[in-house]
């Protein structure tokens, strides 16, 4: 559990201290990119409890769902199709079931 | 410890995770210190509009002064005429008759209720003004600044000329406003109608009002300027 509170904190302060910055435009993509991101972490967190983790599936779902998400946020601007709301609710629903899986591990032991 | 497996891949995803957070932490920092893009749109439309507005009120102004100041002059003049009832005027509006109650007096009333008096005729002018009415004449006699109503015996002085009644109204303006003024509730016609007086209003295509008759002398007022050379 330390290890990716850590590897957080570490990023976070990488992330401050570069002065790296999404122009105004795309700050929406980025969201989208942002939860996406979230939800790969909780799943893989849920993956390890479960003891169902694999490597690849993880890199790979955290890569593919954040572009993913910000693609078709891109494609639905394009179309006039609000998907960033789609996406904000599909990952949220994810976000929240892990979380909900996650604590029930926690409160078994 | 609960998470067996994948310790080392999650802390890297979440380094990663840690710098989007930071940045996009920046992002809409910087998105609420701007200005909204709506509204620098709104700003800069306004601004084009103005500018717009401003050349063609300089374009006038130009025009206007290099106008031969005659043509100006007589335009101004012909409007104060028109203001000061010295031109005959047509256009939409309404012709109010006023006729004396036909009702019969009972005994011991006072015969005085059931006549029109020249208080009456003034607040059908007055509502007749505060609705937009341009302008007013009664029995022919164009109502001008000078004009005066009063009763004089039984009939009713205009312009120094009387009339006996019914007494005919006739006022310039929008028909519309002008006819529900005086038809508000608790308003002029139904106050005269209460003692019988006979108020009927016409909505002609056109009213045609006549130029004031008399002549205008001043003889005590003078303009300000000229006291002062005095």
């Amino acid at each position: 559990m330390i290890l990716p509170i850590a590897g957080l904190l570490l990023g976070i302060i990488i992330g401050v201290a570069f002065p790296i910055s999404v122009p105004i435009a795309y700050a929406k993509f980025m969201s989208v990119a942002l939860l996406a991101s979230l939800d790969s972490v909780f799943g893989g967190l849920r993956a390890g409890i479960e003891e169902k983790f694999d490597n690849t599936v993880f890199i790979t779902g955290f890569f593919t769902n954040a572009l993913l998400a910000a693609g078709l946020v891109y494609i639905g601007e394009r179309l006039g199709i609000d998907l960033y709301y789609v996406a904000l609710l599909a990952f949220g629903l994810r976000i929240f079931q892990n979380l909900a899986i996650i604590r029930r591990y926690f409160l078994k032991k | 410890m609960p998470i067996k497996q994948g310790q080392v891949a999650i802390a890297a995803v979440c380094v990663v995770l840690g710098v989007m957070l930071a940045v996009q932490f920046r992002t809409t920092q910087d998105i609420k210190a701007s200005v909204p893009f709506q509204r620098i749109e709104d700003l800069s439309q306004q601004l084009s509009k103005v500018e717009k507005e401003r050349e063609a009120l300089l374009s006038e102004v130009h025009a206007l002064r290099s106008s031969t100041s005659s043509e100006t002059y007589n335009r101004e003049l012909q409007q104060v005429k028109i203001k000061a009832g010295l031109v005959p005027l047509q256009g939409p509006g309404i012709i109010v008759s006023i006729d004396d109650s036909k009702r019969p007096t009972k005994p011991g009333e006072n015969p005085n209720l059931y006549l029109i008096h020249d208080d009456d005729i003034l607040k059908v002018i007055n509502e007749l003004r505060a609705a937009g009415a341009e302008a007013i004449s009664i029995n022919g006699q164009r109502l001008i600044a000078s004009s005066e109503i009063r009763c004089a015996g039984p009939t009713l002085s205009v312009n120094n000329t009387r009339y006996s009644p019914p007494y005919e109204i006739s006022a310039i303006g929008e028909p519309q406003t002008l006819e529900s003024s005086l038809k508000l509730r608790g308003g002029v016609v139904e106050t005269l109608q209460f003692w019988g007086i006979q108020v009927t209003i016409k909505r002609p295509e056109t009213v045609k009002i006549p130029a004031y008759k008399g002549a205008i002398t001043f003889q005590y007022a003078k303009p300000e300027e000229e006291a002062k050379k005095q």
